[in-house]
């Protein structure tokens, strides 16, 4: 536990520092923390739980069109849209939870995608309230304490602090008897009812949080894009995106979807002119090589060796 | 035109179409059947398909049924070889390893095709694109009716290869009981691989029949394909070859009708509600006889 906190205060002395030192990079640097925070909560779902979802683009849909329409139809701060869109975002995850969590193995993967199709096809064509297929647009934000919220900079540390509170409440809840509890029911449900663990309950639980997260993550992202298109923001490859990040990083580990986002992203930039839009090849590579040769993820490999080295040096005594 | 007449043109068209949809469903539950995997990249090997009647008219000025002559074995072999080196390592892991695995091929595939051809949509022109055929009063797209008559054509050859030969004898073992099969002498990992290449074969074929209807688009048209694949084989039942031949033509009606009498821009949207209505309320059914018939 100490070791994490740690690692959360080198990630928020970097991060404090970061804009001062690569003022040109922040663009990058954003996409990066949105990912991370993004994939730390579907991880929570996806890693801790044990339910794969391809649907959170929903939520991140959600944050950004409450956050984009509240700002130009009605005049509602961000901070507000974003407090809804959580809030909303739990709401759906409950009902959408209630109804698919009866369903084992891949058929919630299933149905997580024709969710979020169906939200999709609503945003194209509900025009009087999205905007439909052109999309909404931010002209103005408030400028609380005399802060521009179209800076980069502001924008930046918004990203920061979303990554920081994710990461932070998947170390509290790992310790925390919510954390065992997941954990029990990924590994056997059955087991785990005969634990005295509801199992449904405790899916149900994980849903609403990671979707309110990452809801407030789609509120920021709205705000960085400026300019909210449905075939971008509630994309199938988003979703995908986003479990993948998650995944080869490391499921069900605390810096595993962090880490995940850091390679990806920085892998996204560094081929990004070699292959253009094709950019997710990336990812189809790396996840096949986690699935064949690391099934754990890179953070997970890599803790997995920290402590057979461990036990090698105690056996050696 | 009367209404009746509308409505059996539509009625016709929705099951032509259909036809289509059914053969993309079949390859992915036959392949969920025998392997009990659920191919992410099915919609993508469609895609490949269209790419395929593409690059063979471009090359070589082919029709793309001429170039199912080819086609069709390149796709089977891909099958068996992308199952041999990839899926056959994960078949006894954890169900969602061999799922990530196809969303991995999925994805290198729509992105390889975006590389090599850019991603501006692709089709081939044919003489008879707008040419209708008129039966009773209905007229039939002829590009549809081609691509029925292949179905009926693949669908049958494909019922006497599970139902008449020595290796469909082993397929439906393989899908009852794997260890059983092992048992008396049928080599699963064999079985395995050809039904994969077969899956593959069936949705190259589905996209080579639709190519002069559609466009293809290297990314977005292989995940719409994968998810009417799905619809398809849970309306069906998953592993049911027969039911998602129903659950093809079903989808194939319900869009079309939905789309002419509801609102049309919902049409994608139909099929999904009638996908989740079946998850959540039969649930059971489809997890119950998927092993006994295929």
């Amino acid at each position: 536990m100490t070791k994490h906190l740690i690692g959360l205060g080198v990630l928020l002395a970097v991060g404090v520092a970061y804009p001062a030192i690569f003022p040109n990079n922040l663009t990058i640097a954003i996409s990066v923390l949105l990912f991370a925070g993004w994939a730390t909560s579907w991880d929570l779902l996806g890693g801790w739980n044990g339910q794969v979802s391809l649907g959170h683009a929903s939520f991140v849909g959600l944050g950004a069109y409450f956050v984009a329409i509240g700002q130009s139809q009605f005049g509602l701060a961000p901070w507000w849209t974003m407090a809804m869109a959580a809030a909303v975002a739990a709401v759906l995850a409950y009902f959408w939870g209630w109804l698919t969590f009866s369903l084992r193995g891949p058929y919630f993967s299933l149905s997580t995608i024709a969710v979020a199709e169906i939200l999709r096809l609503v945003a194209i064509n509900e025009e009087w309230l999205t905007g439909g297929a052109t999309g909404v647009f931010i002209a103005t934000l408030p400028e609380p304490f005399g802060v521009d919220l179209f800076s980069r900079t502001a924008q930046f540390y918004m990203a920061l602090a979303f990554a920081t509170v994710v990461i932070a409440t998947v170390i509290v809840i790992s310790r925390a008897r919510f954390g065992y509890q997941l954990r029990a029911v990924r590994e056997d449900e059955d087991s785990a009812m005969a634990a005295g663990i509801d199992p449904t309950a405790t899916k149900l639980k994980a849903f609403m949080l990671s979707a309110a997260l990452t809801s407030i993550g789609g509120g920021i992202y709205g705000i960085v894009l400026a300019f909210i298109e449905p075939h971008v923001i509630f994309a199938l490859l988003l979703s995908v995106q986003i479990a993948l990040t998650a995944i080869i990083g490391g499921r069900g580990t605390i810096w595993g979807p962090a880490v995940g986002a850091l390679v990806l992203i920085g892998a996204g930039e560094m081929f990004r002119t070699t292959f253009a839009e094709a950019n997710m090849l990336i990812y189809g590579i790396l996840i096949l090589v986690v699935v064949l040769f690391v099934p754990r993820g890179i953070v997970g490999e890599l803790a997995r060796r920290h402590i057979r080295r461990l036990y090698a040096k105690r056996a050696q005594g | 035109m009367a209404g009746l007449d509308i409505f059996l043109q539509n009625i016709a068209n929705g099951v032509l179409m259909g036809g289509v949809y059914a053969l993309i469903g079949i390859g992915l539950t036959l392949v969920f059947g025998v392997m009990r995997t659920i191919n992410f990249a099915h919609g993508d090997f469609v895609v490949l398909g269209m790419y395929s009647a593409v690059l063979f008219n471009a090359l070589l000025g082919w029709d793309p049924y001429l170039s199912l002559v080819l086609a069709m074995p390149i796709g089977f072999f891909a099958g068996v070889i992308v199952e041999r080196f990839i899926l056959s390592r994960v078949i006894d892991a954890p169900p969602e390893s061999a799922l990530l695995a196809t969303l991995g091929i999925s994805l290198i595939i729509g992105n390889a095709i975006l590389l090599t051809f850019g991603g501006e949509p692709r089709s081939v022109q044919v003489s008879y694109a707008s040419s209708t055929f008129s039966i009773a009063g209905v007229n039939l797209s002829m590009v549809l009716l081609l691509a029925g008559i292949a179905t009926v054509i693949m669908i049958a050859a494909l019922y006497a290869l599970l139902n008449r030969t020595e290796v469909g004898r082993a397929i439906r073992g393989t899908a009852e009981n794997r260890l059983g099969a092992e048992l008396v002498g049928i080599d699963t990992r064999r079985i395995h691989s050809i039904v994969f290449g077969l899956g593959v074969m069936l949705a190259v074929m589905a996209g080579v029949t639709l190519i002069p209807l559609l466009f293809a688009t290297p990314t977005n048209t292989g995940a719409v394909f994968t998810l009417k694949a799905f619809v398809v084989t849970v309306l069906g039942g998953l592993g049911n070859v027969g039911a998602a031949i129903a659950g093809g033509i079903l989808l194939g009606v319900v869009e079309v009708l939905g789309a002419s009498y509801f609102m049309s821009e919902y049409r994608e949207a139909y099929g999904l509600i009638a996908f989740l209505l079946i998850l959540l309320f039969r649930p059971e059914g489809l997890f119950g006889r998927t092993v006994k018939r295929v």
